[in-house]
């Protein structure tokens, strides 16, 4: 663990500068992000954590090159993703980035295994089958890969999911409340793979959250409050998360 | 209630009014259907009405149902007379006709009839076009369509041929319309047509008359009454003559109308399905909605009839929408049917709206539209309001397959249907009734199709999937998926084109195969290069022609044959037709089924079959045959004759009976003349210089008309293809509804679907493969309707046409491969232009605003 640890900053997943993100126009108009500066550190477990209307959601919207921003610039890896082509940015999705999203992760026409291998099918890649055997594997969805969603309970759906972000082998997995509509167990069952996913298999996952227990789960925490960086946590617990929150205020 | 109903409706305003398309286009199509009816009888009133126009009394022959040569036919001079001198009549005219074939412009006989022209012009029926009326003996004035199809101008001198086809000139003084009920294609004055020696012209067929100042029309048939006492005619008011000229008209308004009905209907039906596939998916989207309705404490009838109100209002509103559309559609039919005439339309646009088609526009717009709503409704309220608000809206419960109810009662319309076809065919007496129950068969076997949609759509997804997945991958692969994600959705969706594709394909079918079959039968009987007719039905062509053919050197073979009525065996009113020694067998080739007919000796005779099973006789057998006189209209037949029957034939071209010329002349002396003339061009000679030396020797006999078998055939195609023209526009209007019905299904669809597009976007879908999606997926679902509906509608004509076969007349099936083809590519860029709308709209919506889509 520490040792992953201490790879922080040798090489940096993704990184943001600056980001500024105003939604509305004129006097309705609301900065979401007022200019960030964060670096995600590859093969690390990042939790991004505050209150609603934070902005964590946009925030992690951004990085991913799921919204465009309003200022500052986005790197993935070496690459600058801001002021990219939807067609650009599609293809960097397809290639290069892995979702896990809170719900309606999987799509209701395609079996468990079809959505798992959807990205890389998209992407025209050829799926590495070992590499697939150990995430199915891992995950324990060996007996469920013909199962359509609908016949998944809601845990085994977001472990699918969870597959489906890690075949392509992806620079970064952008993970949004992804145990938010999880009982604690299958919450759990979900953040442990995510987190032996940083470890064992060297994936980087930053994960967006509002749950100090799934929180604790990642190697390091960045705060956030009204659009600001609110500092970071390194090695949370549930308890150092939560009185980090509850002192946001006073930033 | 009523207040969350119109914020609900406001707030739901794309999807609602994606619904109403679909009803106003069925409610236009309705109404379109019923104005353009009530337009074409009150322009047949009008036009039926016109005789009686300006007349207040009408004098006719009383008939007591049978002619007799001692009483006089036509009413005389005298009687004319003596109504004009009766008090009280301010004018009188007689009116009379006769048939008058004229020439055209080249020189050719085309038939027609003259008819005199009142003296009185409040009496005439007519209007001049252009010019005037004639007013001296050698003038002469055209129906305008007879004169513009004979090309023929005000200023022209016309031929008119008279008794015996001798020519009288006149000049060409003006044109004018008439009412529908008048056949006359010449006006004359009286004196100019009894001139013409004609048949019948010599009286008159009815007096009208018009009253003085002050004098009542019953007044005035009674003093005509008293002025022409003792004879023997009716004296009507004008009032009862256009009552029973309308009497006349309504029947047959009636049977267009019917026939017009019966494309509303479909497109009724069409429509009531989209609207009830949309009312479905409606409701099922906001399932959740209601349910949280009755969580706040709502009532199930509240909620049940919340949704109705709704669809009442829609229903409405739409209707309105469409009443005004109809007469649009009304305006379009009109025109169409207009250009479709040769003649051109004769009446001006109009758009009569009654208050029945008001009634009956709002009656299936909301009626249709309120039951569309009921079903789902009472699935949406008998759901308890949290397992409601749970479910979502692709949950397998909604995806749930075809009932067990369903399925049954399918195969038992199959059954049903099956044996009605069985029953049919094997009729197979090509009667009415055997097309009636066979056809009524196959619309049962289509019904079950319909009603097992949901099961065979994943089995024919798969199929037409197959290809574009090859084509375009992934997005395609997506497609195939959700055209079969929900299968009575999809059914539903594509059973409205499926019944549109299969009428179509039907009737192009069985018309096809009609014509193919005919001529068919024209090359194999008549394989004549050219043939000389008359071109006036009741006139022969004189012997002149034959023999003048007969010195043509350019031709190998001139066979001319005439035809007379007569009597054989208990059978009256035959044909029986000549054959020239030199066609049989190979000029006329009829089709044997006994005996043998290498040559037709005198006292023999070929039988038709039907003639033949009528009168029970067998080749060997003897029959009398006596001849009823040219036109079989002598009452009293020729001498008996003997005839052998040596072969007996199939067919029904040539005739009920072939008999040698040498034989026509024992049985019916006075027979003279030809009925047609086959002509065989000299081998090494071209066609078109055969045809160029038939022109010429036939040039100075203006009722000899030249025709190839290609011209004949040219002939009947046109009119067929007139008929499916308009029948094809009329289902298109309905496959225009099926279509919204993909589309209004497929944006729905796209609405429900917003996240799933996001999660795609999300993965690396692209924009372009998104759009693709849906386009493929429009495709997939008009393909499934349309191959589905060809299917069904070749299948069914192919019954049709074997239960109009008969062992004298096989039709064979003959499936129009070009027009199919073009329905199947029609089909597929409909469904392009169907997902163009949804498709733009699912790929603008951006991945964030998808994603937080509740």
């Amino acid at each position: 663990m520490s040792a992953v640890v201490s790879d922080v900053g040798t090489r940096t997943a993704v990184t943001a500068r600056d980001l500024v993100k105003i939604y509305g126009k004129g006097d309705t108009a609301v900065r979401a992000l007022a200019g960030v500066s964060v670096n995600f550190a590859a093969g690390e477990f990042t939790a991004i954590m505050g209150p609603s209307g934070s902005g964590k959601s946009t925030l992690m919207h951004c990085l991913a090159g799921l919204d465009n921003v309003d200022g500052g610039a986005v790197h993935i890896g070496q690459s600058e993703i801001t002021g990219l082509a939807d067609k650009e940015l599609t293809k960097l999705r397809r290639d290069r980035v892995g979702f896990v999203f809170q719900a309606f992760n999987l799509l209701p026409t395609l079996t468990a295994e079809q959505n798992i291998l959807l990205g890389l099918e998209l992407a025209g890649r050829k799926p590495d089958k070992q590499w697939f055997d150990t995430i199915v594997d891992v995950l324990g969805l060996r007996d469920r890969l013909r199962h359509k969603p609908t016949e998944l309970s809601g845990g085994q759906q977001q472990r699918v999911a969870c597959a489906r972000a890690l075949v392509a082998r992806p620079d970064v997995v952008f993970a949004d409340e992804p145990t938010g509509n999880l009982d604690s167990r299958s919450g759990a069952e979900v953040l442990d793979f995510l987190r032996m996913s940083v470890r064992k298999l060297g994936q980087t996952v930053i994960m967006v959250t509002h749950d100090p227990v799934a929180a604790s789960y990642a190697d390091r925490v960045v705060l956030l409050a009204d659009g600001h960086l609110a500092g970071e946590i390194l090695h949370p617990t549930a308890d150092s998360v939560l009185s980090a929150l509850k002192h946001l205020g006073d930033v | 209630m009523l207040r969350t109903i119109l914020a609900g409706m406001r707030a739901r305003t794309a999807r609602l009014v994606l619904s109403s398309v679909a009803i106003a286009l069925g409610v236009a199509f309705v109404t379109g259907t019923l104005v353009l009816s009530d337009a074409m009888t009150a322009s047949m009133n009008d036009g039926f009405a016109k005789t009686a126009r300006n007349v207040d009394a009408s004098v006719t022959l009383q008939t007591d149902g049978k002619p007799s040569s001692d009483k006089p036919e036509t009413l005389s001079e005298d009687t004319l007379a003596a109504v004009r001198k009766a008090p009280g009549v301010a004018a009188a005219d007689g009116r009379t006709g006769g048939s008058a074939p004229f020439l055209n412009s080249n020189g050719k006989a085309q038939s027609g009839s003259a008819i005199a022209l009142e003296s009185e012009p409040k009496l005439r029926p007519y209007d001049v076009v252009d010019g005037r009326f004639p007013q001296q003996d050698n003038e002469i004035a055209l129906e305008k369509h007879a004169a513009s199809n004979a090309k023929l101008t005000v200023g022209q001198q016309v031929t008119v041929l008279g008794k015996d086809d001798q020519k009288h000139s006149f000049t060409l003084v003006g044109t004018y319309q008439q009412g529908a009920n008048t056949y006359g294609t010449e006006l004359l004055l009286p004196q100019a047509l009894r001139s013409l020696g004609q048949d019948g012209s010599a009286g008159y067929h009815e007096i009208v008359a018009m009253a003085a100042p002050g004098v009542s029309q019953q007044q005035l048939v009674d003093h005509i009454k008293t002025a022409v006492q003792g004879q023997k005619v009716k004296v009507i008011t004008g009032a009862d003559l256009t009552t029973e000229r309308l009497k006349a008209v309504s029947s047959r308004a009636a049977n267009f109308t019917t026939f017009l009905l019966a494309f509303a209907i479909i497109a009724l039906v069409v429509a009531s399905m989209v609207i009830y596939n949309t009312f479905t998916i409606l409701i099922a989207q906001r399932t959740k909605e209601l349910a949280l309705l009755r969580c706040v404490g709502a009532g199930r009838g509240q909620v049940f009839g919340s949704v109705l109100a709704e669809a009442l209002l829609m229903g409405l509103i739409a209707s309105t929408i469409g009443l005004f559309g109809g007469l649009g559609v009304s305006a379009l039919l009109q025109l169409g049917i207009g250009s479709l005439n040769d003649n051109g339309s004769d009446t001006p646009v109009t758009t009569p709206l009654s208050l029945s088609t008001v009634l009956a526009a709002f009656a299936v717009g909301t009626v249709v539209t309120v039951l569309a709503a009921v079903l789902p409704a009472r699935k949406a309220t008998k759901v308890a309001p949290i397992a409601a608000l749970r479910t979502q809206t692709d949950s397998s419960e909604e995806v749930s397959r075809t009932g067990k109810v369903r399925m049954v009662l399918a195969l038992l319309v199959a059954a049903v249907g099956g044996a009605a076809v069985a029953l049919g065919l094997k009729q197979g007496d090509g009667g009415a009734s055997s097309a009636v129950i066979t056809s009524a068969g196959a619309m049962l076997l289509t019904l079950a199709v319909v009603m097992l949609g949901p099961l065979l759509v994943g089995p024919i997804n798969r199929v037409l999937g197959a290809v574009p997945r090859a084509l375009f991958g992934v997005p395609a692969k997506l497609a195939a998926a959700n055209a079969g994600r929900n299968p009575k959705r999809t059914a539903a969706t594509t059973a409205a084109l499926l019944i549109g594709v299969t009428i179509v394909s039907l009737i192009t079918v069985v018309a096809t195969s009609a014509k193919d079959t005919v001529a068919k039968q024209l090359d194999q009987q008549f394989p004549a290069d050219y043939w000389v007719t008359s071109a006036l039905y009741d006139h022969k062509l004189p012997t002149s022609v034959g023999d003048k053919l007969a010195g043509v050197s350019a031709l190998s073979k001139v066979a001319a044959s005439t035809s007379v009525y007569a009597q054989i065996g208990t059978e009256d009113y035959r044909e029986i037709a000549t054959v020239p020694a030199n066609s049989l067998g190979d000029l006329v080739r009829p089709t044997l089924t006994s005996g043998r007919l290498d040559k037709l000796g005198p006292g023999e005779l070929a039988l038709g079959q039907k003639t033949a099973e009528t009168i029970g006789a067998h080749v060997g057998d003897t029959v009398p045959v006596a001849a009823l006189g040219s036109n079989g209209k002598g009452t009293s037949a020729g001498p008996k004759q003997s005839f052998k029957v040596v072969a007996i034939f199939s067919g029904q071209s040539l005739g009920n009976a072939l008999i040698a010329p040498e034989s026509l002349a024992a049985l019916d002396p006075q027979a003279k003349g030809y009925d047609n003339i086959l002509l065989k061009v000299k081998p090494g000679v071209s066609l078109a210089e055969g045809r160029a030396a038939v022109d010429q020797a036939t040039a100075d006999s203006p009722i000899a008309k030249v025709e190839s078998p290609s011209d004949s055939k040219d002939e009947i195609n046109t009119q067929v293809n007139n008929v499916l023209a308009f029948i094809w526009a009329m289902i298109g209007l309905a496959v225009v509804i099926a279509l919204v019905g993909i589309a209004n299904t497929l944006s729905l669809s796209v609405l429900e679907r917003t996240r799933e597009s996001a999660l795609l976007r999300a993965l690396g879908l692209t924009r372009g493969q998104l759009r693709l999606m849906l386009v493929v997926e429009s495709i997939l679902m008009a393909l499934m309707g349309a191959v589905l509906g060809l299917i069904l509608g070749v299948g069914s004509g192919w019954l049709l046409t074997k239960s109009l076969s008969t062992a004298a007349m096989q039709v064979d099936l003959s499936v129009p491969v070009g027009q199919i083809g073009v329905l199947l590519v029609a089909a597929v860029i409909a469904a392009v232009l169907a997902a163009a709308l949804p498709a733009r709209r699912a790929a603008r919506t951006s991945v964030v605003a998808g994603m937080a889509e509740a």
